[in-house]
């Protein structure tokens, strides 16, 4: 199998940012992301920022995964653009998780690692 | 998702609409009398300090956006509740009702000296239009709000205008023969950078505008730093003009320099053209003074820093406890005698002091952070850092040091300062150590600062 870097990045942050960040990761230059509504909640167990004590018990919030695949070459760079873009320096910001990815095939031409995941060629 | 409207062209208005106020005017005609056209490199110094304090609270306004409080709540995350208070909630405080008092007796001096026959004296002029902003502000009535940007362009388009005609010798007046440098002496430039600090401060205020402004992160800083190139090139040629159409002695004692200038360069029609626009914009900026500072107060006993009676509302929901101590005070100021140029000049240089030490916190701020935070993604990183901010601190304490060239003045407002911080100080040891029960220097947490925004944060603290 051919060696592949890729990696892939899931951004966990909350409704309202969602469509900023697709707006904003198309002039980054990514061709493809998947998006997914999911609920869950992070160290504050789902406490709001502006009340006093933490729950005892978690409170699921609604929540929105951004799922995107790149080089990992390009990793960097685009942590930093994601970061910059979510940071409002409230408690929900959210949670980026990267992850090694093995290999990519795209089904309708076979293409494999990081052709799979690039503009497609002329099949 | 909000439409953001405003463009860098936007943010150096509003950026040189905030700082320019007819006070500048009193500290220009009055530098420039003291040593000619020399004072354009004083100018230059205080312009150069009054940007790299622009570049710190960019960053600091990336780490911790869209905060009403601003400069406090940073303090807040960086330095704790004491020096907060101290510096953030009475020098503030304290800076901008003294300098208002300054721009509300500039409003009574222009009418008497517009107005000679009628014989009143510039307080009861000034007295009578506090008293009358008061009621204003008391009854919710923000008449000014919707004529404010077309004043203070007023004011700015007036200034260029006139000083283009005075320094390219096209007025209608006199032309005067004098020396156009009077010192070059670097003790007696440096000595006026309290002066020259004076005309570029306040460019702080642009911040809160930043949510409003499409690619903020790019457009705010470079519209505050063109902002202030703007207020130097404009003032400048305000010196020139200056030297070419009004004695410098007489300038020198001037209250209303600028009517001084207008009546020097075009006769009867300059004198009449700067005293509407200057009436206007001085009536305009102590209104949104007594107005925003009574909410600054508001939003100070939000945070718990000031007594919970500043949270009081009439009916009209405006704040009246705050609006009537702060119009209170400049009523109070005006009416006990403040007119002579001395005076004025005393007061605001004693503002100004205040208002540089709330700056070299606000660099100190951007050093804590950096170390504290070294990771959050800032959308916005004042380049050279240490270095940018330690060139700040060390600039604005050699402002301070130079406030005055005059070491009797010196001495009397380093004395005025500190008898004005000791209350403060009893008061923010006492507060914090009895009402807000917190270590006296442990910085909030940030997510904390953030949260006290909220409108829910004090009724979920309160109830606990």
């Amino acid at each position: 199998m051919e060696k592949v870097e890729l990696v892939k990045v899931e951004i966990i942050t909350n409704m309202a940012k969602v469509d900023m960040l697709r707006q904003e990761l198309g002039k980054f230059g990514i061709s493809g992301m998947t998006v997914y509504e999911a609920k869950g909640c992070g160290v504050q167990l789902g406490t709001k920022e502006y009340e006093a004590e933490t729950h005892s018990e978690p409170i699921l919030l609604d929540k929105q995964v951004v799922m995107v695949v790149l080089e990992e070459r390009e990793l960097a760079e685009f942590l930093d653009f994601v970061e910059k873009e979510l940071y409002t320096g409230h408690i929900g910001d959210g949670k980026i998780f990267i992850s090694p990815i093995l290999n990519v095939v795209r089904i309708r031409t076979g293409e494999e690692g990081t052709d799979a995941i690039a503009e497609g060629k002329a099949y | 998702m909000e439409e953001k409207k405003l463009g860098l062209g936007s943010v150096i208005a509003t950026g040189v609409g905030l700082v320019v106020a007819t006070s500048c005017l009193l500290s220009l005609g009055i530098g420039a009398a003291s040593i000619g056209i020399t004072f354009i490199i004083t100018m230059v110094i205080a312009c150069v300090l009054n940007m790299l304090l622009a570049l710190s609270v960019a960053e600091l306004n990336a780490v911790m956006p869209n905060l009403t409080g601003g400069l406090a709540q940073y303090t807040l995350a960086c330095m704790g509740p004491f020096i907060t208070v101290i510096v953030m909630v009475g020098g503030y405080l304290v800076c901008n009702t003294v300098i208002s008092s300054v721009e509300a007796a500039m409003f009574g001096n222009t009418l008497s000296s517009v107005f000679p026959e009628f014989g009143i004296s510039g307080n009861i002029y000034s007295g009578v239009l506090i008293l009358v902003l008061i009621v204003l502000n008391l009854k919710g009535v923000d008449m000014f709000a919707k004529v404010q940007d077309f004043v203070a362009f007023a004011l700015i388009f007036s200034l260029a205008v006139m000083g283009i005609l005075g320094a390219l010798h096209l007025g209608a007046g006199e032309e005067v023969s004098q020396a156009a440098v009077l010192s070059c002496d670097f003790t007696d430039i440096t000595g006026l950078c309290g002066l020259g600090f004076f005309l570029f401060i306040g460019i702080e205020y642009v911040i809160p505008i930043s949510k409003e402004v499409k690619n903020a992160r790019k457009n705010v800083p470079m519209g505050m730093i063109i902002g202030l190139l703007s207020i130097l090139i404009m003032q400048s040629i305000m010196v020139i003009g200056f030297k070419n159409y009004t004695p410098w002695e007489e300038l020198g004692k001037d209250a209303t320099p600028h009517v001084l200038y207008g009546t020097m360069l075009l006769g009867k029609a300059g004198t009449v053209w700067m005293a509407v626009v200057s009436v206007l914009a001085v009536t305009s900026s102590v209104n949104t003074v007594i107005s925003s500072l009574g909410y600054i107060c508001y939003g100070m006993a939000k945070i718990n820093l000031l007594p919970a009676f500043f949270l009081k509302t009439n009916k009209k929901g405006a704040p009246y406890v705050g609006i009537l101590i702060i119009g209170g005070t400049i009523f109070l100021i005006n009416i006990t005698g403040l007119s002579g140029t001395d005076q004025l000049s005393f007061l605001l240089l004693s503002g100004c002091v205040f208002w540089m030490i709330a700056y070299i916190v606000t660099h100190i701020n951007v050093l804590i952070l950096r170390k504290r935070l070294p990771k959050v993604p800032r959308t916005f990183k004042a380049p050279f850092t240490p270095a940018l901010q330690i060139v700040g601190i060390l600039g604005t304490l050699w402002m301070i040091y130079n406030i005055d060239s005059d070491a009797g003045i010196r001495i009397r407002i380093y004395r005025l300062c500190l008898f004005t911080f000791i209350p403060f100080v009893i008061y923010a040891f006492v507060w914090v150590k009895k009402v807000v029960k917190k270590p006296l220097f442990k910085a909030y947490p940030v997510s904390e600062v953030m949260a006290m925004e909220h409108e829910l944060y004090w009724e979920h603290h309160r109830k606990k």
